[in-house]
């Protein structure tokens, strides 16, 4: 850091940064580093915190020694028989899941939060039109989970109150089992968290659109660009950073995420996501170790993103 | 307005079609849960919502019910806990011992208006602390020089991963050291410090791309750090904050599972009263569709009452260009 | 008194407002002496559970002479998340009391007290019923509401429509069963989703199953160990199951009916007009979703239940009492539970059946009245398998029967729930 230039402005007492820091960094420590240290020493340990993971370990079985809970977090879902099953078994197994929810979710809240912002930019009801698409936001698990019920319902043949069912079978198809058959079953759920988080990126993206100088979009104009370029090459790269911090959040929000897979599926019919795996094994099976461990992979998980971040730090403090 | 060339782009696609499309699509569930929720019990798994205004073709004795009604909403805010509901129980003189069938009900601990006093007492102070420690910390990233500022940010985006059910039992267990287990101090203190790094990774992002000149000619006109952050840095933020203090504000209002482990039934939050309604194998559900969309009204106020500065932003823009 | 109950029941609706009756007559001190146990006016109990809306009602009616006579306040947290009760236990503040499953007792067994040094006496109870409440030879877990699972609704006006007569004999019911099919008509409905829980419909059937075709001993060696769940006997149970659960002619939508149709909603299904199906495995609490959807029926007539023939030793759930601390309120509150007092009023509140001897014929709903027959004329019980083996089996036996009815391998989906049953019981 040193070697850079640094602006007039930033430079000031030594302790000075440290006041600004001060109320911010002491609860950090207290609420996530402090608990996130207790904690993750667990994920070496036996399912009670007591004995070491290394006695975990069977004979004639793989074993990783102290490292046995991330054996069993890493390739406890995959199908070793052969390399076409095991490749076969990891696209439906919670890290497969939650690669295709990072790339379905954060591709589409992005897409259409953009889109829209952009496209509901000025009209005459735009408050309204933003709070309709905000609204999911605002509505907690509980409720949504009714709410999704009488979309997905699959009535088996008297009535559908599932709003897809009765729109399929009305037009002369048969009613779909969305959330039990594999595969259209993860979709189904990625869907639910687009329509509940697509709000959230738009409100940022819109008020980031809204920051853009009107000078510059009007001389591209003069220049003879068409408004198709003008949004994807001068506002889009303007709007870069902006779009990363909401790209880092969504991945960071979709990592994190469980409540949906947990209040629809439980994670059954292969629908399972890390964070609710470690949910299910801290919670329900009891399994403290196991549990942390998959806490711990989550956490490495976001190491490619702090990279883009730091990059983006940098680049803009270069820049400014 | 100059924006309208933009627009004129998209005006050659069916613009208005496509917003109607995207709304149309977005409001279905949340309609769905509305009506659903002004339906009697017997119908909603009869029918589809969709179909309320067709006559029904089920159950003769179940005829004479209402198509509408608002029973659900009536149990769901005075808190009744009954096999049938509360109107009818009450006309009937077979109401619960806690129901005494007159206005006075609507203050019953058990029913949501109580419910929503204390969420507004845990979320008002878990929205504002995060936001004003986040301000201080994202100027001193962005505006103040410092050793390892690099590496603590990279921290920062790290920790917003960190899974909350991975620090509940270390911290509760200092929370009874500290006596602050059951108390509202413990829950906007937790809020406030798993808030933290978004609101920090926010805050930098926005006050570091604020324009440099801004703050050097501030600083050769002699004005301190403090003077800059508190008349230059915050007011410029405002956008910022105004999408921070929704967000912070409805990840708190939203959740159950803090308030459910460091406040306890003891003083019930909004949310807690809404899963309480259901009952361990899931009757009372329909309940639940009337307090979900009572929980929901606020927020929505708070989004229409701070959309006005999601605007401010436009403005602050303009100032430094 | 009207003053003195609405002020005890805004106790317990979570005021804070302290306004413990104060007033004990002379005469009766020394029997409020012997129900509180030392316990103060004003003592609390913390209590959480998983019970709310009118089942939280009922407990409060149960526990009223209790929070009357010694002026003890109960402090009552309602909560389906397990997160929230292992959360508290491991930092060290548990709740004075939980009610929950007997994974529990288990899980928490060094943190619990004993329940006969609380005050309670085991003779107050039927025979076996607390059996699963002794961990490695301490009694740590009260049985309060039981619930019979080995039972079957049904609509006895449209069983006599179609000319069906209630089956005495597993061979009956299984001819019933191809009967209707052979009539065109559907004979189940199992829907079993359930959130996170889906699935324990399923294992209650095959539980039913294994009962029937293997006996009660063989259950309970499935529960030690000795007999692994990938055994012949269990594959059997689960290819009749099979049968019946994902074909559409045997149940409501086949396999994806089973999967995704919601447990009340399958419920109901057998009571809809005209009748999707005609019978419904389900524990007792059905009767409870019927009349909320249908408040006109009348038990007996509209809806019933027949326990399934050829059972031997019903399958019977119990939510447990669990005491984390010993203080005089808990000792008052566990003595007055196992009380015949206790008793009668778990009965005549109706919230389920007591396995308490003092609630026989204290019954006052008609439903229940004929489950406890059932309960108390049963040749004995066995646990929930799922429940009772520790360590994350029960959860491992829903995904076998899930992704067994959604098209996996029988062998594989036995041999990876059997693995999970080894390495719980440490075999």
């Amino acid at each position: 850091m040193a070697s850079r230039p640094v602006p007039k402005i930033m430079k000031q007492g030594k302790f000075a940064p440290w006041f600004y820091l001060a109320p911010a960094l002491i609860l950090m420590f207290f609420f996530i580093v402090y608990p996130m240290f207790n904690t993750i020493g667990l994920s070496f340990r036996d399912s009670n915190g007591e004995g070491s993971a290394a006695t975990l370990c069977k004979e004639e079985q793989a074993c990783w020694g102290v490292f046995e809970n991330y054996r069993y977090a890493l390739t406890g879902e995959i199908d070793k028989t052969s390399i076409s099953a095991a490749w076969k078994s990891f696209w439906i197994s919670s890290f497969g899941n939650t690669i295709k929810w990072i790339f379905l979710m954060v591709s589409g809240t992005v897409i259409i939060g953009l889109l829209f912002a952009k496209l509901v930019d000025g009209i005459k009801h735009e408050g309204l039109a933003k709070a309709i698409l905000f609204m999911p936001m605002a509505i907690s698990f509980v409720g949504a989970g009714v709410i999704w019920k009488f979309v997905y319902n699959y009535g088996t043949q008297r009535v559908q109150i599932g709003i897809l069912n009765a729109i399929i079978t009305a037009l002369g198809g048969e009613p779909v089992s969305f959330l039990t058959a594999t595969g259209l079953n993860t979709i189904a759920l990625v869907v639910v968290g687009t329509w509940m988080w697509t709000g959230f990126c738009m409100t940022i993206l819109s008020s980031s659109l809204k920051s853009v100088p009107e000078e510059i979009l009007e001389a591209a104009r003069v220049d003879g660009a068409n408004e198709w370029h003008v949004f994807t090459r001068i506002i889009i790269p303007i709007i870069m950073p902006t779009i990363i911090v909401v790209i880092t959040t969504m991945v960071i929000n979709v990592l994190k995420q469980f409540d949906i897979v947990y209040v629809m599926t439980g994670g059954n019919f292969h629908t399972d996501v890390i964070a609710n795996r470690m949910y299910t094994e801290m919670y329900i099976n009891y399994n403290t170790g196991r549990g942390t461990a998959i806490a711990v992979i989550l956490i490495m998980a976001v190491l490619p993103f702090i990279y883009i971040n730091i990059k983006r730090f940098m680049a803009q403090e270069e820049m400014r | 307005m100059k924006r309208d060339k933009i627009n004129k782009f998209f005006s050659r696609i069916p613009k208005h079609i496509i917003i109607l499309f995207v709304l149309v699509i977005w409001i279905t569930p949340t309609l769905g849960l509305l009506i659903t929720s002004l339906r009697p019990v017997q119908d909603i798994n009869t029918s589809g919502w969709w179909m309320i205004l067709k006559p029904r073709d089920d159950i003769a004795s179940q005829q004479n019910l209402p198509k509408f009604t608002l029973n659900n909403y009536i149990d769901a805010l005075v808190g009744y806990r009954g096999t049938r509901n509360y109107v009818s129980d009450c006309e009937n003189g077979t109401a619960p011992l806690d129901m005494r069938c007159n206005a006075a009900d609507i203050l019953n601990p058990r029913g949501m208006i109580r419910a929503l006093l204390n969420s507004l007492i845990v979320t008002i102070p878990a929205t504002i602390l995060p936001i004003l420690f986040a301000a201080f910390a994202g100027y001193a990233f962005s505006w103040l020089d410092f050793k390892g500022r690099t590496l603590l940010f990279a921290i920062l985006v790290g920790l917003q991963v960190v899974p909350l059910q991975m620090t509940m039992v270390p911290i509760s267990r200092a929370y009874s050291t500290l006596g602050l287990n059951g108390t509202f101090l413990g829950v906007w203190l937790f809020h406030t410090g798993f808030g933290m790094p978004y609101a920090i990774y926010l805050m930098r992002n926005f006050l570091g791309s604020l324009p440099k000149d801004l703050f050097e000619s501030a600083y050769l006109d002699g004005a301190s750090h403090w003077t800059a952050f508190v008349q230059l840095a915050i007011p410029l933020a405002i956008p910022a904050i105004a999408s921070l203090g929704i967000f912070q504000f409805l990840w708190v209002w939203n959740d159950l599972l803090v308030s459910l482990v460091f406040l306890g039934g003891t003083k019930p939050v909004i949310t807690y009263q809404i899963a309480n309604m259901v009952s361990s194998l899931g009757a009372g559900w329909h309940l639940l569709t009337a307090a979900a969309f009572l929980s929901m009204l606020l927020p929505i106020v708070v989004f229409f009452a701070l959309q006005k500065y999601f605007v401010k932003g436009m403005l602050a823009g303009a100032v430094k260009g | 008194m009207k003053v003195k109950v609405f002020c005890l029941l805004a106790v317990f609706v979570f005021l804070l407002t302290a306004c413990a009756p104060k007033s004990t007559e002379p005469e009766v001190v020394a029997e409020v002496d012997a129900m509180c146990m030392g316990a103060a006016s004003g003592d609390e109990i913390s209590m959480l559970y998983q019970w709310s809306g009118q089942e939280e009602e009922r407990l409060n009616q149960i526990l009223r002479p209790l929070v009357d006579t010694c002026g003890i306040v109960i402090k009552p947290e309602s909560t389906r998340d397990q997160a929230v009760l292992d959360t508290r236990v491991t930092a060290g503040n548990p709740p004075d009391i939980a009610f929950w499953n007997v994974t529990q007792l288990n899980q928490y067994k060094d943190s619990l007290k004993a329940m006969d040094e609380l005050g309670a006496t085991k003779e107050a109870y039927i025979a076996g019923a607390i059996d699963p409440g002794v961990i490695d030879g301490r009694w740590i877990g009260l049985p309060v509401k039981s619930d019979i699972k080995t039972i079957i609704w049904y609509s006895p006006k449209n069983f006599e429509a179609a000319g069906y007569m209630v089956p005495t004999t597993w061979e009956e019911l299984e001819t019933l069963v191809e009967k209707m099919v052979a009539d065109g008509k559907v004979p189940w409905s199992m829907g079993m989703e359930s959130g996170d829980a889906t699935g324990w419909t399923g294992s209650d059937f095959l539980q039913d199953i294994l009962l029937v075709q293997q006996g009660p001993e063989y259950v309970m060696n499935i529960i030690n160990g000795s007999v692994a769940y990938d055994d012949a006997g269990v594959k059997a149970a689960y290819e009749l199951y099979g049968k019946w659960a994902a074909d559409p002619k045997y149940t409501v939508g086949g396999a994806e009916g089973t999967l995704s149709t919601n447990f009340n909603d399958a419920i109901l299904k057998v009571f809809s007009d005209p009748p999707e199906a005609y019978m419904v495995k389900q524990s007792g609490f059905a009767g409870g979703t019927i009349t909320t959807q249908y408040p006109d029926f009348v038990f007996g007539e509209d809806y019933d239940f027949f326990v399934i023939p050829g059972a031997k030793g019903l399958q019977g759930g119990s939510d447990w009492m669990m005491a984390f601390s010993d203080k005089p309120a808990v000792k008052a509150l566990v003595s007055y539970l196992s009380s015949p007092e206790g008793g009668a009023a778990w009965a005549k509140a109706s919230f389920d059946l007591s396995p308490n001897k003092g609630a026989a014929g204290n019954y006052t709903d008609v439903s229940l009245i004929k489950k406890a027959e059932a309960f108390y004329s049963a040749e004995g019980f066995t646990p929930d398998i799922g429940d009772t083996i520790p360590g994350g089996f029960g959860s491992a036996e829903w995904t076998a029967i899930v992704n067994f009815l959604n098209g996996e391998n029988l062998e594989d989906a036995l041999s990876k729930a059997a693995g999970v049953q080894a390495e719980a019981l440490g075999k």
